[in-house]
């Protein structure tokens, strides 16, 4: 187990490294400085700027020195907003981003395992149908339509709920977790119906069932460990998939949080932001991968990690 | 002459295929909006950029069943021309990705040991990036040119089609005939093109099916933040970017677009699912 651990552990890093480097490469490669928007500077504040950025040496020392600063956590300045350091601006937006997409893989976890489980006890019946087919317009019904559906549905039309913001008033935060959290939940019922079907065929669930148990205990004792692995290995790379969708969900409910600040700074040319939000955003989904690979290993008795 | 009875994989498909009634709806609509799509100019009546602006935006109605938008343009002419973007967007992002992602996965699987390992290597770790965000750099920094889309897009897509390839290749490569093949002086490169490649087009054609709903959502995602299409083209995701903004006072121009797009995925997710349990019953559902 330790050693399986230190070897996905030291497969990321060079995965980090490589995406900071090209990142910084495809940055710097950029026609047209993020200076010369809008206003025309004189050379004099131009320099100035130039030196400030340390953009007037060569890059191989610009990207030791950053590189340097990456490890010590320092993101350096935003081209945007020269008094702000990325650093500030990422602990201002990914709590909120954070809360957000917890939120949303909790909704989407529940509703999609509940769903799944349902739906695997009777297949091919009604109960299998119907929750199926809501699925399908989970997953063919992307952020970018659903939200604004919602925002028109509850919030304009029935006035049940705020169209905007996150914490400001009650039930705010409702419509954005739904709308990022249901294509998952979809997927995540696809997952644990097809993942309890495969474990309640099996033969150690007939001798549970032999042996009397009641239907319930088979389910949450037995068939739900095995049953819900594909789900567990789902949840890493679901992470990636939701990050993009915060900057959808973010943009459309004018949540402050990373995924919004990461399109303004692309749309802005912040080029400094857009480096330090891609190599953390890169780690996050990486260090997440890592995670439900530990778990997925932990749960598979396969692997025998449990002890008996 | 003796005839023998003989059972084609595509025929059996179709067969199978035929009796999956959402799959063939699926299929239906889907070749009712290709064809749509390709003869737009001359299905409709309107130009999808001169503006109206006397009308403005008005309701569905008999001249224009899908209304007008804030400009006074047919909206439904809107969408068609959008469909010719998005859908080719789709289709040719998915080409890219299945030719690099076909051709990988063959080389690997068939190579083996060492080589294979460097090629699955690299595949894992560009499956680790953030592709999402790169596309969205890469957008920013060298412009929004459709090109540059489909090149992007397809760069993404191919991971898990090399994937599937060389899992396949490696159960072919076991095979009799392809030692046969190898016995009669055939080079690698002609084993690949004329044995390996036929044998592994059904898991290719099921996930190429679902690719393209995948690659259209993705280029309408684009589209929507604004980094993809540029007006005055238009596409479904711009369609409904736009119809975001004004959806409180025309609901409809955000509707039809909506279903459009909608429409779209679950034809090709009915398709693909429709196609995987036709081809392969092994991993069909029960």
């Amino acid at each position: 187990m330790t050693l399986f651990l230190l070897k996905r552990i030291l497969q990321a890093i060079p995965v980090i490294l490589i995406v900071t480097t090209v990142t910084f490469f495809l940055v710097r490669a950029a026609p047209g400085g993020p200076f010369d928007t809008e206003r025309t500077v004189s050379e004099e504040v131009l320099n100035n700027l130039q030196s400030f950025y340390k953009l007037d040496q060569p890059v191989h020392i610009q990207y030791q020195d950053y590189l340097k600063n990456l490890f010590q956590g320092d993101l350096g300045p935003s081209f945007r907003y020269p008094n702000r350091t990325v650093n500030e601006i990422i602990a201002d937006g990914l709590p909120v981003t954070f809360e957000l997409g917890l939120y949303a893989i909790i909704f989407a976890v529940i509703l999609g395992v509940v769903a799944g489980i349902i739906a695997s006890l009777r297949p091919n019946t009604l109960q299998d149908h119907l929750p199926m087919s809501l699925t399908m317009i989970g997953i063919c019904l992307p952020s970018f339509l659903l939200g604004p559906l919602l925002v028109l549905a509850f919030g304009i039309q029935l006035e049940w709920l705020p169209v905007s913001g996150w914490g400001y008033s009650p039930g705010d935060k409702i419509l954005p977790v739904v709308t990022l959290g249901s294509a998952y939940a979809a997927y995540i019922a696809r997952l644990s119906r097809a993942g309890m079907l495969e474990v309640l065929g099996q033969d150690f669930i007939l001798t549970a069932r032999a042996k009397g148990l009641p239907q319930w205990r088979i389910v949450t004792v037995h068939a739900l460990r095995g049953g819900l692995l594909p789900v567990v290995s789902f949840l890493g790379p679901a992470t990636a998939g939701l990050l993009a969708g915060s900057f959808v969900v973010e943009t459309i409910f004018q949540i402050p949080g990373l995924g919004r600040f990461y399109v303004q700074a692309a749309f802005n040319r912040d080029y400094t932001m857009i480096l330090g939000t891609t190599i953390l955003f890169a780690g996050l989904i990486i260090t997440l991968n890592l995670l439900s690979d530990f778990v997925t290993a932990w749960l598979d008795p396969k692997q025998g990690f449990v002890k008996k | 002459m003796i005839r023998t009875y003989k059972s084609t994989l595509s025929g059996d498909t179709w067969v199978q295929l035929k009796k999956n009634k959402a799959a063939m709806l699926g299929l239906i609509i889907l070749i009712l909006m290709i064809v749509i799509a390709v003869f737009t100019p001359w299905l409709t009546p309107y130009s999808y950029e001169t503006q109206n602006l006397a009308l403005g935006a008005s309701p569905p109605s008999m001249a224009h069943w899908m209304g007008t938008d804030v400009l006074g343009r047919d909206l439904m002419t809107r969408i068609m021309y959008g469909s010719r973007v998005s859908l080719m967007v789709g289709f040719v992002a998915t080409i890219v990705a299945l030719c690099i992602g076909v051709l990988w996965g063959a080389l690997a699987g068939y190579l083996g040991g060492r080589a294979d390992m460097i090629m699955m290597r690299i595949v894992d770790i560009l499956y680790a990036l953030p592709f999402t965000i790169f596309i969205i750099l890469l957008m920013v920094i060298f412009g929004r040119s459709m090109l540059l889309m489909f090149a992007a897009i397809g760069a993404v897509e191919w991971l898990t089609m090399a994937r599937i390839v060389r899992a396949q290749v490696q159960s072919i490569k076991q095979q009799a005939f392809i030692e046969a093949a190898r016995t009669i002086g055939l080079s690698d490169l002609e084993i690949i093109r004329r044995h390996v490649i036929p044998n592994t087009l059904g898991p290719v054609i099921i996930y190429t099916t679902l690719t393209i709903p995948n690659v259209i959502l993705l280029e309408s995602f684009l589209s929507f933040l604004g980094l993809g299409i540029q007006p005055p083209n238009s596409s479904w995701g711009l369609l409904i970017s736009y119809g975001v903004e004004t959806m409180e006072e025309y609901p409809w121009l955000l509707i039809f677009p909506g279903i459009t797009l909608s429409l779209a995925l679950f034809s090709l997710n009915f398709l693909g699912d429709g196609l995987r349990d036709a081809m392969d019953p092994r991993i069909s559902k029960n």
